[in-house]
Formats: C-alpha cells, structure tokens, sequence
C-alpha cells in the first residue's frame, strides 16, 4: 500500500508499507487453476518443441514426444540455421533472417511515416473530408487481406514492384495504414490546441512542427508502433509469400518452405529447431521493450 | 556434401553426352518440393541443364493443398515462371486462354519420346489432345511397404499374398506376435489417397473413371463394388489405433521403421521416409502392390512450360524437357527422389526392389491417373471429407457416404 503525503504541495513523498498477507479463497484458487492452464496450453506444446529440437531422428521415430532427449544434441539447431533447403538453395534458414531484416527496415519506416503523418493532419490540422476520410480508412482496417490479394498483385506488378522487397513494404505499409493512423490520430488529439496554436504563430509550417514538437512529443506511441510493426511483418507469412520474389522471401516462408512437405520425408528435430530460430527476433523485442509498451499505452499525449 | 558429389557426377555424365545449346537462358521455374530428396533430385535435372548452358532461377512453395495460388500469383503479377510444377488440367486450359500455354506433343513426337511413356503416364499428361506436361517423377498412389524383420518375426510373406482376403488372414498371426497388423494415420489426405487407390485396387478402372472423371457418372453410386470399396476402407481405417488422431503419414511410416506394425498401405513416396531412416528396399523393407489389385492409381508429377515465349527462351524450355525426359537422366532423378522412372526405357541399374514391383505392374496390370489429374477439384475434396468423416465416426454406415457423396454430387454438378 502507498500512501500519498503532501505536507509541502510542491513535494509529493510516496511511503511504502509491506503488502497486506493475502488468504486464499475460492475465487482465487479457480483464478490460479484458470490461468495454470492458460500458461500450460502454450507451455506444453513449447516443451515439446524445444524437447524435439534437441533430439535425434532414431529418437523422434518412436513417438514419444514428451520424453528428454536420450542424446542431446545442437546438430538440428546448426542445419537449420546452416542447411536447412528452400528449394535449391540450402543456406539454412538464416537467408530468411537477412530478407526479413531487409523487409523489416523499409515497411517499418514507410507504415510509420505514412501513418504518423496522416495522424497527425487528422488530429491537428483542419484538414477538409477528414471525418469521412477517417471513416473510410476505419472500414478498410476491417477488409480481409485475401479480398484484395489479386487486385493488389496486379497493381504492384504495373508499378513494377511485384517480386521486390519495396512490394512487400508497400504491401505492408499500405495495409497498417488504417489501424497506426487511428492510433496516432488518437494520440495526437489529445495535444493541447494551445501548444498547436503557439506553434502555429512561431512557424507556421506544417513539417517544421511535425518535426520539431509532435515527434518529440511521440516517443511512447512510437514504441507501442514499433513493437506492433515488428511483430506483425516479421510474423506475416501471406505478404512476404505472395509479394516476395527470388530472394526476397521472409524467415517465415523459408521456414514454410523447409518444413512443409506432402510426400517428402520428414525432419522433425530441425523442423522444430528452425520454427524456434524464426519465433526468437519477435520474443526478444517483446522482452526488451515489453515495459515501454504497457508505459506507452497507457500514456496520454502531454506526458510525451 | 552427398548433393555436392551427386552433381559432379551428373555434370560429368552430361559433358559427354550433350552439346552446348547455341542460345543460353535463365529458366525461372516454380515448384513445391522441399525435402532433401526432392531437392537432390531437382538438382540431377539443375547439373544438366548447366551443361547445356541455361541457368536456373526458382521460386520453392511447398503445399498441402489442391490449390496452386503461388503459381496463380506468379501469372497474375506479370512474372510467370517458364516451367512450373502442376497438374491440374484446369490451369492449363486458363494458361491456353491467355495464349501463354505451350504443348509439347510434337517435340516429344518428334524426339521419340512419346513412345516410350507407360499408357498411365501419357494419360496423366495430356490435355485434351495435346501433351501439355513433362513427366518427371512417378508414383503409386497406394502401394504396401512392410517391415521385414516383422513379417519374419511374425512368420508372415506378405509378397505371397495375392489378394486382399489373403492378407488379413494373417492378421491374426501378426498379432499374435505382438505387432500391429497395419498403421494407419489419421488426416484428409491419408483417407482420400486410400480410398482412391482401393476404388483403383478393388472396383478397376471402369468405376474408378465413373467416380474420378471429369463429368462423374452418378450411377456410379449405386455399384456394389463402391459400397465394398467403402467397407473396406473401414476395416483398414479401424486398424488405427492409440495416438493415430491427426497423425500424418509420415509418422504412420515411422510405427512400421521401428518395428512397432508390420505394413503402411499409402502412396509411395514412403521410401523417402523408410530411406531418411537408412534403411534399404528389400533388405530392410518389401514393397508389394495392394494385393490382387486391378489398377494403379497413378501419381505423375510434372512441370509445365510456358508458352507466348521468345524464340531462344523457347528453345531452353524444350531444352529443360528434353532433360528431364531423358532415360538416363530421369532415371538418376528417380534413384535421388525415390519415384520410379517415368520412361518405360530407363537404364534398371539403378533401380531398386520397390521400382521393379512399380514397373512390372504398370506393365502387367495397368494404372489409372491420379484424381488431381481428372478430377474437378470441388468433387475430389467432397470425396476426401466424405470419407475423412466415415474414418472419425465409427457409427458412420457405407450408405450414409454414399448418400453424403450423392449430395455432393448434386451440390457440385446438378
């Protein structure tokens, strides 16, 4: 418990008291039952992943999936990084890793900046058709990706970027767009007409203020964003799949591509191993930045 | 490293063999093969075509599905690839429409390769009248692959069995000896691919094309060979035991590696799996038709190429053809993949105990083309679920497929 002194209004002193010894009731037990099991519903399959990864094949054949490894052994992680094939091409998965990486960096700064910057008109801007304009790209965010796959493979491939990692960015970009311009949209409407005025009599230009007072002003919502991107382009399968071209395929589809198999044999301890090399970039940032998401989702505009 | 020496060999064989072509190209292709053993055999037929001095770029999606949307993708984009695994005839006959298809009758005429293909396998590639494919891997779609430490333990020959009625009167005897009579898995695919190849097996060819053809005949349904098709299919299916939920094939193979059953009735593509185990077809593993089958069901893979071409890219797709068509070059494909040869000419050097059993009964008794090369996708698929649905509910009766499928029927084509 903390309570809040305020002898001197200027200086806050938060004073601590050890918690309160909880007793366990009913409710609780069906709460700790409750979610022992939602931890164990991703917990187990994650066992038997890691599990398997470091197996041998003579083990595997048997079955028995929840059993340790008779023999440990890292060969399954180094092919998978090292051999593993997409096609002809048998460089492991890590040739995934450096195309996402590649994909990762322009759809990140195209989705970001395009949507900051649409945000930031709607909110702060008087700009003309702007409720319906809002409203328009709302809709958009609800239209499933595989309605539009066609019509877009066609337009990228008039504007000569289909099979490119600009397609994959574009793609991306394009199709964030209406969810990370509500976000910013929200966030920057909450910014004091004052602040905006005052800028407005100093410059009057649109980017000088976009740069030099609402960027700064961005950095918890630019983390929430960041992470939101990250995580949803290095996981994307469909895009990278569809869009990427010889040598542009994402980690995703060069995992696919290495463990799909409908009358090939099957590896499993490398399969698994490589799905865990694939699932390490996004757990990382969320590890890293996991404080600053919650801070960031939570923090209103002027705290900025 | 082994793919490093298998290329060196292949690229010394073809030096010998094959002139330079005068126009060197870059062959895009699309295919969906992934495994170490389909990517060694790619690369016999990649060696080969360097030889002539073409180069190769690819795009690789795997699938499980019916449905080649990376291939669709790749066309409607604008960057089709010029040779591309499929076999559905419908894209073909799209690819006609666009005058972007390419038929290769004359070529495989005039280079007399036509001749030399089993009748299954010039059924399987060619599209109203015209050879529209280049046959590269052939597999059977239902073939018995035992173990033969097992049948010996259990005192059982299934290479003796010359029916069905045969092989389960030894069912007893395995048992008895504390094996599983037969593995089975648990997916869509496993049961349609049974189901298909028993209707080949057991009903022959004249019910199998009344139920897998283009334009399904609906008296098909009231054959009682289909109705002991589907009985069967349930005696099989029951063989299923603990842990066989969703299981893939794969798996299912892996219960007879080691010794757990003693046979896996699925298509033949098993001895990819029994061979990643390092063992050995007729020392370690038999290979047997579905005894006292009247037909094959016959899986051709095969790469299409494209038309609407110019002149030299032409010449280095007819170039790819010719390659992987030739007798002793497939032949090495086929000994990499684990398929069997697609020419009836093939050097048998080669070829192991499972190709010889494939080949001799192609000869003897006949084959019928895979559904995906006839079929109407929407049909097959209700084919597959029908009888996915008849394997997971034991309560289900052969009646009630039939009337789902006649439902289906009507749904699809009435």
């Amino acid at each position: 418990m903390t309570e809040i002194v305020a002898s001197n209004p200027e200086v806050r002193e938060f004073k601590s008291y050890p918690p309160k010894p909880r007793k366990l009731t009913g409710s609780s037990i069906a709460i700790l039952v409750f979610l022992t099991m939602c931890a164990a519903f991703v917990a187990i399959p994650l066992y038997v992943i890691i599990v398997t990864s470091l197996k041998d094949m003579a083990q595997i054949r048997f079955g028995d999936i929840f059993s340790l490894p008779e023999v440990w052994t890292l060969e399954p992680w180094r092919v998978a990084w090292d051999e593993v094939c997409s096609g002809v091409t048998c460089e492991g998965v890590k040739i995934g890793f450096f195309n996402s990486i590649m994909i990762l960096i322009p759809s990140l700064i195209l989705s970001i900046g395009l949507s900051a910057v649409t945000g930031y008109a709607l909110a702060l801007w008087n700009v003309k058709w702007a409720g319906t304009f809002l409203f328009i790209l709302f809709t958009a965010a609800f239209v499933p990706f595989q309605i539009i796959m066609i019509p877009l493979i066609i337009m990228s491939g008039i504007i000569k970027v289909y099979g490119t990692v600009w397609g994959v960015a574009i793609v991306h970009a394009v199709l964030a767009m209406p969810l990370l311009t509500l976000i910013f949209r929200n966030y920057y409407k909450d910014i004091p007409s004052e602040i905006m005025n005052a800028a407005i009599m100093d410059s009057g230009s649109f980017w000088k203020i976009f740069g030099e007072i609402i960027l700064p002003m961005s950095g918890n919502i630019m983390i929430v964003v960041l992470i939101l991107q990250i995580t949803s382009i290095w996981n994307d399968f469909l895009i990278g799949l569809t869009f990427g071209g010889i040598g542009t395929k994402p980690m995703t589809v060069i995992l696919a591509n290495s463990v799909i198999t409908s009358r090939g044999e099957v590896t499993y301890n490398v399969d698994m191993a490589a799905a865990l090399l694939t699932a390490i970039p996004p757990l990382l940032i969320y590890f890293v930045l996991g404080k600053f998401f919650v801070q960031g989702i939570t923090a209103g505009a002027i705290k900025g | 490293m082994n793919k490093h020496v298998l290329a060196g060999i292949s690229t010394a064989v073809l030096m010998a063999a094959t002139p330079l072509s005068a126009q060197s190209a870059e062959i895009f292709a699309y295919h969906s093969w992934s495994a170490d053993s389909e990517i060694n055999a790619l690369n016999v037929l990649i060696s080969a075509l360097e030889e002539k001095g073409h180069t190769w770029s690819e795009i690789a999606i795997p699938h499980e599905s019916e449905s080649n949307i990376g291939l669709i993708n790749l066309i409607t984009g604008g960057n089709p690839p010029n040779v591309f695994i499929e076999s559905s005839p419908g894209l073909y006959r799209d690819l006609e429409r666009m005058g972007m298809a390419q038929p290769v009758t004359d070529y495989f005429s005039e280079n007399g390769i036509t001749d030399n293909l089993p009748e299954a396998v010039l059924q399987s590639i060619t599209i109203d009248g015209e050879i529209m494919k280049v046959p590269t891997a052939l597999h059977i779609d239902g073939m018995i692959y035992y173990n033969m430490d097992v049948a010996e333990a259990a005192g059982v020959d299934p290479a003796s069995w010359t029916s069905l009625e045969d092989m389960w009167a030894d069912q007893q005897k395995v048992e008895d000896a504390g094996y599983t009579f037969m593995a089975m898995g648990g997916n869509t695919f496993q049961a349609g691919y049974l189901f298909h190849a028993l209707v080949a097996a057991m009903a022959g060819p004249d019910i199998y094309y009344r139920m897998y053809g283009e334009e399904p005949d609906p008296t098909v349904f009231d054959e009682p060979a289909l109705t002991e098709v589907i009985e069967m299919h349930r005696r099989i299916t029951s063989q299923a035991g603990d842990g066989s939920i969703n299981r893939s094939w794969a798996d299912t193979t892996n219960t007879v590696i080691t010794g757990e059953a003693l046979m896996h009735l699925h298509g033949d593509w098993m001895k990819g799996q029994w061979r990643a185990a390092g063992k050995v077809p007729g020392e370690d593993f038999g290979c047997i038709n579905i005894p006292g089958t009247q037909a094959l069901s016959v899986t051709v893979d095969s790469f299409g190429i494209l038309g609407g071409v110019s002149d030299e890219m032409l010449q280095a797709e007819l170039d790819f053809a010719g390659i992987v068509v030739d007798p002793e070059i497939n032949a090495a494909f086929a000994a990499q993949k684990g398929s069997s040869p697609v020419r009836s000419d093939a050097p048998t050097d080669a070829m192991d105990q499972c190709n010889t059993v494939v080949l001799n009964g192609l000869e003897t008794i006949g084959g019928v083309q895979n559904p995906f090369n006839i079929s109407d996708g929407d049909w097959h698929m209700s084919i597959w679920n029908a009888l996915f649905e008849y394997q997971s509910d034991p309560s289900m009766e052969s009646s009630e497929v039939i009337d789902m499928l006649r439902d289906e029927y009507d749904a699809i084509f009435g």
